[in-house]
Parts: structure tokens; sequence; C-alpha cells
């Protein structure tokens, strides 16, 4: 299968001007690398320093401790899987995939086919919670477009399901979604849901 | 979009009615019930393939019951 | 999948992002296990998992690793090394345990009770445990006295001694 290729543009937070970048449709063996050799790396340098300076765990960043090529491995060949990646300046941005054999729960679309957002990830210099700098913005969102592209496409109309990071719990409220609750089945993370009509008004915001 | 490809089915009417349905209630077209369908199927193959049953327990009484399969 | 957006709609969408924090599931998701349990066990697991994270430690610096060529050769994320050299209250998982005995040259099932994934039956090996932990600083080499708390460790570690008679 080939990769399709979008163009798409983040914001450059230092300069406030835009950059243009790569919305892949796939998870590929550059992206594993880049998690692998540039991800990690990352990541563990702000993780020392937090131990260093005595921060509490409970006030650590979430998604630290995830093995991409595991996954991707696991969910191999599989129809019911698919990936996304956000690629700018030669480097992966943002990593996410999706199941599509889930259903949905809100009222209103109770047992129909939806998009649920398996895993999510921002590379670590764009994450605000990791430092005071973060290089782009929009890599969470394109991801989230991205998603809710696919739902159009594969004929689910938009509706897309997620287990919210307790710290992204606002982001998804503000671009419009459903807010379920906590989910006792998945560590007590807010479940949310976005319906056709939300669905509908998130891609045409202009 | 993924370049797709047409193929014709030959379904029954029973079949034809099944897919109407399904279509209706899951609210998604026929083909996107198809797909569904095939996902699904895909699913259960690999994992049965790997040893793994296919069970499914009323969540009130916690009764099993097998799916065979294949 | 080809997305058709103006450069405007994406760059509107970047500004809407603000300093927001975007991830979802549970696999992005890393909670600490939280520990259940009487306090009188939870106490006495608490003390063996500071003798688990300081042998990590000293048997890593032993053979002169950093955190990340540790990880490395025992095929673990670094991150979760670093937690458990650091943090007492962390219990890993069992394929964590596996790998670091398969490295460390230790039976897995002492390495298992010792990171409180398992009880220890015996109070000898939970003597044992504290006995080491409070016998090892944490400091850059490995002083002489470290390292034979080591050696006497991992000789109770490695299982092949009989049972120890109380």
């Amino acid at each position: 299968m080939t990769t399709d290729v979008s163009t798409i543009y983040l914001l450059d937070v230092a300069t406030g001007g835009s950059i243009e970048a790569e919305l892949r449709d796939a998870i590929e063996q550059a992206q594993l690398d880049d998690w692998q050799v540039k991800w990690q790396p990352a990541l563990l340098a702000v993780l020392q320093d937090l131990a260093r300076n005595g921060v509490p765990m409970s006030q650590w960043p979430q998604s630290w401790h995830w093995n991409w090529a595991q996954k991707t491995a696991q969910v191999q060949g599989l129809l019911a899987f698919r990936g996304f990646s956000v690629v700018a300046c030669g480097e992966t941005q943002g990593l996410a995939q999706v199941d599509l054999r889930k259903a949905g729960r809100e009222p209103s679309q109770v047992g129909k086919p939806l998009v649920y957002l398996d895993y999510l990830e921002v590379a670590p210099w764009n994450r605000p919670e990791l430092g005071p700098a973060p290089r782009m913005r929009g890599v969470g969102s394109a991801l989230i477009t991205a998603a809710v592209a696919l739902s159009v496409d594969e004929g689910f109309k938009g509706r897309l399901g997620l287990h919210s990071l307790p710290q992204a719990d606002a982001f998804y409220r503000k671009i419009g979604m459903t807010d379920l609750g906590q989910d006792s089945a998945y560590q007590n993370l807010s479940y949310f849901e976005m319906t056709v009509e939300q669905a509908r008004a998130f891609l045409e915001e202009e | 979009m993924v370049a797709k490809r047409t193929m014709t089915l030959n379904l029954t009417d029973a079949e034809m009615r099944v897919l109407d349905e399904l279509s209706v209630r899951k609210d998604i077209t026929k083909t996107a019930v198809l797909r569904q369908a095939l996902r699904l199927y895909q699913t259960i193959d690999a994992r049965v393939d790997k040893g793994e049953k296919l069970l499914f327990e009323n969540e009130a009484t916690k009764e099993k019951a097998e799916l065979m399969l294949l | 999948m080809k997305l058709e957006r103006s450069k405007d709609w994406w760059m509107a969408q970047a500004r809407r992002e603000g300093g927001a924090v975007i991830g979802a599931g549970l696999l992005a998701f890393d909670p600490v296990p939280e520990e259940h349990g009487s306090g009188a066990q939870s106490a006495a697991a608490e003390e063996t998992r500071i003798a688990f994270g300081k042998f990590v430690n000293l048997m890593r610096r032993r053979r002169g690793f950093s955190i990340e060529q540790l990880a490395q050769a025992a095929d673990l994320d670094a991150s979760e090394l670093l937690v458990i050299e650091d943090h007492n209250h962390y219990v890993p998982e069992p394929r964590t345990i596996f790998k670091l005995a398969e490295t460390f040259e230790v039976s897995q099932r002492r390495l298992m009770q010792l990171a409180g994934l398992t009880a220890a039956n015996d109070a000898g090996f939970r003597q044992e445990a504290v006995r080491f932990a409070a016998r090892s600083e944490s400091v850059q080499k490995l002083t002489l006295e470290e390292s034979s708390a080591l050696e006497a460790f991992v000789a109770v570690l490695s299982d092949r001694e009989p049972k120890r008679v109380k």
C-alpha cells in the first residue's frame, strides 16, 4: 500500500510564522527510527531533570513508556488499524494510531461504528508540558483532523472516540467533543466522542 | 483517498435484507458494512490462528458461550 | 487518504491549540500503579523495592553502563530504568524483571520478589534485602563496601545457595 502525503502547515512558536509539513497516512520505519533515536533521548533528558529536581512522579508528563516498534509489529497487516504521522523539518513531529472496530457510546450514536483514536502522541520537543519552549503547534490538531477525515472517508460520518490524557481534557472539550465521563475500564481516563454534527463543525471551521 | 476497486457481489434476498438492515442500524453505507465485516473477520481469524478462543459473555449472568470458528 | 485544506485553515487550527497538551489513548498514558493492599504488606514490599532500585543501580554501574547502555543491553526503556532506580513505589512489569534477571544473571524468581511483584515467603530474604539497601549508597563510583555488599546480595539472589535457616 502506498502512503498518501498531504501538505499541511504548522505554527512556528518562536517566530509566529508557518512551517510546511507532511501529514502521512501511515507510520513507517522512518517514524519508528525517529521515535527511537530522537523522541526517547529527548524524553529521557526531561525525566532525568525532573528526577533530579525532585518533582513527584504524579506530576510527571504522561506518555513516556510506550514502545512503537512493538505496537506496530502487533497490528501489521490488520485492516482494523491505521496509522498517521506528521513530518516536518525532516523529523517525525507526531504519531497517531486508530482502531476501526469500535462503536459509539454517546446516546445518539450508540453501537454505530466510529474511528477510535487508539494512540496519539506529539514529539517531546513540541509538548508544552515538557519544557518552556515547544517548537511547533498544530501537530495534535492535524492528527485529530486526519482521524475525523478518515471517519468520513470510511463511511463513519466523522464519528470519533478517544480516551483523553488528563492534561488534554480541556482541549477535546474546546474542539466540541462530548465528555462521557471517566472510564473505569481505562485507568479512569475520560472518554470523549465526536458526533456526526460535531465532526461536521470541526472540519468546516475556517 | 486510497484507490478502490469495484466488485460485483452475488447475494441472496435474505443476505441483501441483512445488509440493508445493518446499514440502517449502524448508520453506515452498505459498502462500509462489508468492509467492517472484513476487518472484524480478519481480527478474529488472526487471534483464533494464534490459539485464542472467541467467547461471548453475558454481562449480567457472567455466562460464557463459545463461538465456533473455522 | 488525502486532505485538501487551505494554509489558513491549518494555521487557524494550530493557533486554536494555544498551549494545550494533546494526547490520547491508554497506551499514551503511563499511570503509576496504585498501591493497594494492607499497610504492613506494602511496607514490606516497599523495603524490598528500595533494595531492588539500589540493586539495579549498582549492577549497572558495576558493568560501567549508563542507563541508556543498560536499556539497550536488556532491551528495555531507558525511561523505565530511570524510574526503577529512583522511585521505590514503582512496580515494574514482569517482562522488565525477566530482562533484568537475564542481563544480570540472577534468579528471576528472586528478582520478582525483590521488585514486589510476588511475595517473598521467608523473612530472611527480606532482611537480606534491607541489609543490602542500608549498606549501599548512591554515589558515582562503586566503593569497596558497595562492591562487597553487592557480591553478597548477588549470591542471595542467584538462588543457588540452599535455603537459609534462621
